[in-house]
C-alpha cells in the first residue's frame, strides 16, 4: 500500500459543493479513474480518503489536501492525469507525492479575500481601527453551540491594502485539528464594529503551514 | 450576465450547488452552433427531478444530436424562489444558465397530479405567458409535456402547446426535426402546430372542443385544422435496441435516487386493476440479460456510482431473471457496486431468488398486498394469496430479516369494514408467524410497517369509472384500522385523504378545472404534493370561485357509455376491455396474467403482433 497526498484547488462552480458533498463527489472520482485505490478492510470496506482541511461553503481554494492510499505503485504525474481526466469542473489537481507530514502538523491556514463598499477609504479606517485594538471577540459556533472566542492574538495580517476602489486581505488563521478559526469571523466582526456597509469577495485559501511557517506536505 | 446575478445570491440558499449546473456528465454546447434549444423542466426540485429516469434518457438522446441542445431545469425551493423574484432572475436552465424563454421548447414532465401548480409556478418564472393562448404567433417558446399524467391532459389544455402521448425516445426527435425544418422555412406557431398535430402521438390540445352535456358530462369532442379524431400514444417497439444512456449526470448533492438506474423491461404482465402504469405502459417488452449487463457496466464505469438499482414496474417478471442476476451480481460483486431490486413480487419470490439478492443487500423487505382479505385482493386482480406472503415472510424472517413493510389501500371498489379489519388481522399473522419460527433472528422483534394509501381511480384501468369514498367514509376506516390494531409491533401510517380527493379530481377531470388551477396557483398553491405546503383550503375556495363542483368529478361513478374527457386518446387499452375488466371485478373474479392467457387487452391487434 502507498500513502499518497494530493494538492488540489476548489474554484468557480466547485465552490458550491459542500464538504459532505465533496466527500460523495470524491468517492465516484476515484471510481471513475479506475485507480487502484486502497479499501478498509472492516466488516463494510470502502475506499479510504481523507481531507486535511474542511473547506466553507462558497470558499475557493488551490490548496487543498487529500490524502488517500494506492494499492500499487504508479508514478504520481499519471495518478494525477488520470484523476484530473474525471474531475468536476472547477476541481484540479495540482500535483500528488508520497505523505510526509502527519496531518497533525497543519497549524495555519492562509485566506486571501476581498471587501467591497461604495466607501472604500471609510471601510479601511474601520479596518485598521478594529486591527488595533487589544481583541476581537466574536460568537463562533461550536458542537456544544455559541461561544465567544478571541481571535485576535492567533491573527496574523499578512497584508492589507487599499487598491484600486477595493480592500485586499491576505491573513492567517489557526488551522487543523486544535483550533479552527474561519475568516469570516474577522468579517463578521469587522460587521459588527464598521460604520460602512461592505461585502466579502473571492474568498480563497492560499495555503496550509505547520509550525515555523513550512508548507504542509 | 444571468451568472453573476444568481452567483450573487447562492450562498444565501439551501444547497446551492442545485442551482449551478456543472456536474460531471452535464453536457455544454456552443450555442451559435445549435438548431433547437429544449429546456426539459422537472415541476418539482432538483433533489427530485434528478432522479427520474425519463429525464436521463431523454437529455442525453437529443444531446446525441449535435445541433440539439437539451438542458435542464427544475422548480428554485421557495428560498431562492424568492430570491429570483425579488432580484429579477428568469427561471433558467443548468447548462447555459440562460434564460428558458430564449429556448424553442419548454417541455415538462408530468409524472403526479399535484405537480400541475409548479408547472404554473414555473412559466411564470420564467417570464412565459401561463396560457397557450397569450403566447405570441413566433416559433418560440413551444410548451410540451410528456410522462403518465398526459395520458388525460384535459385538466392542463390551457396551459400547454402540445401534449406527446406514450414514449418519447422517436416522437421527439420528429417533432423537433419538424420544427427545426418549419422555423428554417419562416413558418408561424399555428402553421407548426398544424404539422405537428399529424404526427403519431402528437396532441395539439388547442384544435379539440369539448361540448358538455346538461348534466356536467362530456357530450362530444370537435376537432379543426385537420388534426386527427383520436391521438395514439407511441411506442418503442423493440426494446431491446433502443437508445439508453451511458452516462448520467452526476449530481452533488443527494438525491432521492443517487444511483444508476438501468431499466429492464416496460409494461406489465399483472393487470392490477388499480394500476394506471399496468396498462398505460403495455405492452411488455423486455430487455435482453446481455443488454440490461451491458449498460449497468458502462453507467456504473462512467459515472463513477457504486449503486445499480434495476428499474421496471416488476423486475421478478423477466422471462430470463436468474441468467440476469447471475450476470449482474459477478459483476458488482467483483467491482465492489450495490445492487438494488426494487419491484419483486411477491408469488415469484422464489428461496433461490432471496438467496441470489441476500448477497447484496439486506435492508427491509416490501410488499405490495393492497387488500387486506382474499375477496378484495381479486376484486383488484392482485393475484396474491394470504399463503403466497406468509411463504414469503417465513423465507425472509429465516434469512434474517425482522422488518416487513406492507402497502395497503383503502376505499376499493366493493370494501367492507371486514376488508380494513382484515389488513390488521394480517398483520397481526405476519407478527404470530415471527414468533412461531425457531430459528428467527435472535435478539430482535418483529417490526410490521402498514402503509394505507387511499384508492384514487385513474384513467385507462379497469377502476376509472369508480367513485373515490367521500373524505368523511375514509376517516372513518382510518380510524377503524387505527383501533383494530393491537399491538406496538404493528405500526400504521396513512395518507392525507384531502389529498387524495385532489390526486383523483385531477386525474379524472376535464378542461374546466383549468381555471381552478391557475386560480389555486395564484391564491398560492405551489408544492401541493409536499404536506407542508399543502393548503386544501385555497383549493376549495378556487372550486368555489370556478363555480366548480369537486365531488363530481371524485365521489361520481362515471357511466360505461360516458364520453370520458380522456375518450379521444387511444393508449392501445380498449375501453370495452376496461368496462369488462370492471364488471369482473365487482363479481370479484380475477383475470390471469397475460403470459397465462390473453385477457383480450387489444394492445396486440393495435400493435398488430402478438405479446408472447
Amino acid at each position: 500500500m502507498i500513502r499518497l497526498r494530493a494538492e488540489f484547488e476548489k474554484k468557480g462552480r466547485a465552490k458550491y459543493i459542500s464538504h459532505l458533498d465533496l466527500n460523495r463527489c470524491m468517492l465516484r472520482t476515484f471510481r471513475r479513474s479506475r485507480l487502484p485505490i486502497w479499501y478498509t478492510e472492516g466488516f463494510n470496506p470502502h475506499p479510504y480518503y481523507a481531507f486535511a482541511l474542511a473547506l466553507s461553503l462558497g470558499f475557493e481554494s488551490n490548496c487543498e489536501i487529500l490524502d488517500f492510499n494506492l494499492n500499487e505503485e504508479i508514478p504520481f504525474d499519471e495518478v494525477r492525469d488520470r484523476l484530473n481526466s474525471v474531475m468536476p469542473e472547477g476541481m484540479r489537481i495540482i500535483r500528488v507525492w508520497e505523505q510526509k507530514m502527519k496531518i497533525t502538523a497543519i497549524k495555519e491556514a492562509e485566506y486571501c479575500f476581498s471587501l467591497v463598499s461604495e466607501n472604500v477609504d471609510g471601510l479601511f479606517d474601520d479596518i485598521n481601527k478594529l486591527l488595533s485594538q487589544e481583541n476581537i471577540f466574536i460568537g463562533k459556533k461550536t458542537k456544544k453551540g455559541m461561544k465567544t472566542v478571541d481571535i485576535k492574538p492567533d491573527m496574523k495580517i499578512i497584508s492589507c491594502e487599499n487598491e484600486s476602489g477595493r480592500i485586499n486581505v491576505r491573513m492567517r488563521l489557526p488551522a487543523g485539528t486544535q483550533t479552527n478559526f474561519n475568516p469570516n469571523l474577522f468579517i463578521e466582526a469587522l460587521k459588527n464594529s464598521a460604520q460602512i456597509g461592505f461585502s466579502a469577495e473571492k474568498i480563497t485559501r492560499t495555503g496550509i503551514f505547520c509550525d515555523d511557517n513550512m508548507k504542509f506536505e | 450576465m444571468l451568472k453573476d446575478k444568481i452567483e450573487k445570491h447562492l450562498l444565501e440558499v439551501q444547497k446551492p450547488s442545485r442551482y449551478i449546473g456543472g456536474e460531471v456528465g452535464s453536457i455544454t454546447k456552443d450555442k451559435s452552433k445549435i438548431d433547437v434549444r429544449f429546456a426539459f423542466c422537472f415541476p418539482d426540485t432538483y433533489d427530485i427531478g434528478m432522479s427520474h429516469l425519463g429525464m436521463k434518457i431523454l437529455y442525453s438522446l437529443t444531446n446525441e444530436r449535435e445541433n440539439y441542445w437539451c438542458e435542464r431545469c427544475f422548480a428554485p425551493g421557495l428560498d431562492f424562489e424568492k430570491i429570483m423574484r425579488k432580484n429579477d432572475i428568469p427561471l433558467y436552465a443548468l447548462e447555459s444558465l440562460d434564460p428558458i424563454r430564449d429556448f424553442d421548447f419548454i417541455g415538462f414532465t408530468m409524472q403526479y397530479e399535484l405537480s400541475y401548480t409548479n408547472v404554473l409556478n414555473m412559466l411564470d418564472l420564467a417570464g412565459i405567458p401561463i396560457f397557450a393562448k397569450d403566447r405570441t404567433d413566433s416559433l418560440t417558446q413551444i410548451v410540451v409535456a410528456g410522462g403518465p399524467c398526459v395520458c388525460n391532459p384535459e385538466p392542463l389544455a390551457d396551459f400547454f402547446d402540445i401534449f406527446i402521448l406514450g414514449e418519447g425516445e422517436e416522437v421527439n426527435l420528429e417533432l423537433m426535426d419538424l420544427y427545426c425544418e418549419m422555423k428554417k422555412k419562416g413558418a408561424s406557431r399555428l402553421e407548426f402546430l398544424k404539422e405537428a398535430a399529424q404526427i403519431e402521438g402528437i396532441y395539439v390540445p388547442q384544435f379539440y372542443e369539448f361540448f358538455y352535456k346538461e348534466n356536467g358530462t362530456v357530450d362530444h369532442i370537435e376537432t379543426k385544422e385537420n388534426a386527427p379524431k383520436i391521438v395514439r400514444k407511441r411506442i418503442i417497439k423493440n426494446l431491446d435496441n433502443v437508445y439508453y444512456p451511458e452516462n448520467f449526470v452526476v449530481p452533488f448533492t443527494e438525491i432521492v435516487h443517487d444511483r444508476v438506474s438501468v431499466e429492464v423491461l416496460r409494461g406489465c404482465i399483472r393487470g392490477c386493476r388499480f394500476c394506471q402504469a399496468g396498462f398505460i405502459y403495455r405492452p411488455f417488452r423486455e430487455k435482453s440479460s446481455d443488454t440490461i449487463c451491458t449498460e449497468t457496466k458502462s453507467l456504473c464505469e462512467n459515472t463513477g456510482y457504486d449503486e445499480v438499482s434495476l428499474a421496471s414496474l416488476s423486475t421478478s417478471d423477466h422471462s430470463d431473471i436468474y441468467t440476469m442476476l447471475t450476470k449482474l451480481i459477478d459483476y458488482t460483486e467483483k467491482e465492489r457496486v450495490n445492487l438494488s431490486l426494487p419491484s419483486l413480487r411477491v408469488d415469484n419470490f422464489s428461496e433461490s431468488l432471496l438467496e441470489k439478492i441476500k448477497k447484496v443487500r439486506k435492508s427491509g423487505l416490501t410488499f405490495a398486498a393492497e387488500g387486506g382479505t382474499q375477496r378484495l385482493r381479486d376484486v383488484i386482480n392482485k393475484n396474491v394469496t394470504e399463503e403466497e406472503i406468509m411463504n414469503t415472510c417465513r423465507i425472509a424472517f429465516q434469512g434474517g430479516y425482522s422488518a416487513v413493510k406492507l402497502y395497503f389501500m383503502m376505499g376499493l371498489p366493493t370494501e367492507t369494514d371486514e376488508d380494513i379489519v382484515g389488513i390488521a388481522e394480517l398483520a397481526q399473522r405476519i407478527v404470530d408467524l415471527f414468533y412461531s419460527i425457531e430459528n428467527r433472528p435472535k435478539g430482535k422483534g418483529v417490526q410490521v410497517s402498514v402503509s394505507c394509501a387511499t384508492f384514487v381511480p385513474k384513467p385507462f384501468t379497469p377502476f376509472q369509472f369508480e367513485p373515490q369514498d367521500t373524505r368523511e367514509e375514509i376517516e372513518r376506516k382510518q380510524k377503524l384500522l387505527l383501533d383494530s390494531v393491537k399491538t406496538k409491533k404493528i405500526r400504521v401510517s396513512y395518507h392525507d385523504p384531502n389529498v387524495s380527493m385532489l390526486e383523483v379530481i385531477l386525474a379524472k377531470g376535464d378542461r374546466r378545472l383549468c381555471p381552478v388551477i391557475y386560480t389555486a396557483w395564484k391564491k398560492g398553491c405551489k408544492f401541493d404534493s409536499w404536506s407542508e405546503h399543502f393548503r386544501f383550503d385555497k383549493w376549495l375556495e378556487a372550486f368555489e370561485e370556478c363555480g366548480v363542483d369537486p365531488k363530481f368529478y371524485a365521489n361520481r361513478r362515471f357511466e360505461y357509455d360516458e364520453v370520458l374527457p380522456w375518450e379521444h386518446l387511444d393508449y392501445l387499452v380498449s375501453k370495452e376491455f376496461f368496462i369488462r375488466e370492471n364488471k369482473t371485478a365487482h363479481t370479484a373474479v380475477t383475470t390471469p396474467h397475460c403470459r397465462q392467457r390473453c385477457s383480450g387487452c387489444g394492445v396486440n391487434k393495435k400493435v398488430g403482433r402478438e405479446c408472447f
